[in-house]
């Protein structure tokens, strides 16, 4: 029977922890155990109950989905903005320091621009990856 | 055996449907699902779990644990009273569905 409580210890290993995933795997643990048992009294080897159990049990996809699936999913668009705000803060402030140092040493040339392109490139990669997530 | 997908939108009313009847454990659900449909179609565990989660947090069942056999205590379920209104629906929606789908099924073979 440890057999069983192993397997099911892996299927939710990736499943961020919560009160709602320990209920759910004492009751999954609880009701393999009962079916085992059921398969045994029809005659089957422990060994084998345990692996038919384990087998029809499915796939663990559709309780990730419903235990942490949509949580998860909020938080990583959450992030693609929190990077995308990120961006945007750090690259106007290097500009303004490129600005400020151009006009203050060397007010006739004008080559703040290029290390403002060179910049521009991390909010615009930021802007799409949150556009493709936002979709 | 039906195909798990055809069958799929239809599982929270077949589980509600258990549970409206007498408050029932997982594995006895699964157990009455293939007794009552002569084995033509088994739910998988992973699904119904899916399903319990998603039907407690709608408040339509609550759980609570039982007595205790082989060690382990049973989880029990429960339906609430937005449980008994939200299968009621489900039984008229799905007389329309039927009554709709027979107008292009029947009469084919």
């Amino acid at each position: 029977m440890k057999k069983i409580r192993s397997h099911v210890e892996e299927w939710f290993k990736d499943i961020p922890d919560s009160e709602a995933k320990e209920t759910m795997k004492e009751e999954i643990v609880q009701n393999l155990e009962e079916k085992v048992q059921d398969l045994i009294r029809k005659g089957k080897a422990e060994e084998d109950a345990i692996n038919k159990a384990i087998v029809d049990f499915g796939d663990i996809a559709d309780i990730k989905e419903e235990l942490g699936g949509g949580l998860q999913g909020r938080s990583q668009r959450n992030k693609y903005g929190i990077h995308l705000g990120f961006s945007i803060w750090g690259s106007v402030l290097i500009i303004g320091l490129m600005i400020f140092i151009n006009f203050y040493t060397s007010p006739d040339t004008i080559w703040f621009v290029y290390p403002t392109f060179g910049v521009l490139w991390w909010p615009l990669t930021m802007f799409y990856r949150w556009l493709a997530n936002k979709q | 055996m039906i195909r798990s997908d055809a069958i799929r939108g239809h599982l929270d009313a077949i589980i509600l449907r258990l549970i409206y009847e007498e408050d029932r454990y997982g594995y006895e659900i699964s157990k009455e699902i293939a007794a009552r449909t002569n084995e033509r179609f088994q739910i998988k565990e992973a699904t119904l779990y899916a399903v319990f989660q998603r039907l407690e947090r709608k408040e339509l069942i609550e759980s609570y644990l039982g007595d205790v056999s082989h060690g382990g205590q049973r989880r029990y379920y429960k339906i609430t009273k937005l449980g008994r209104a939200y299968l009621r629906e489900t039984i008229d929606e799905w007389n329309e569905i039927k009554d709709i789908m027979n107008i292009f099924m029947e009469g084919l073979t």
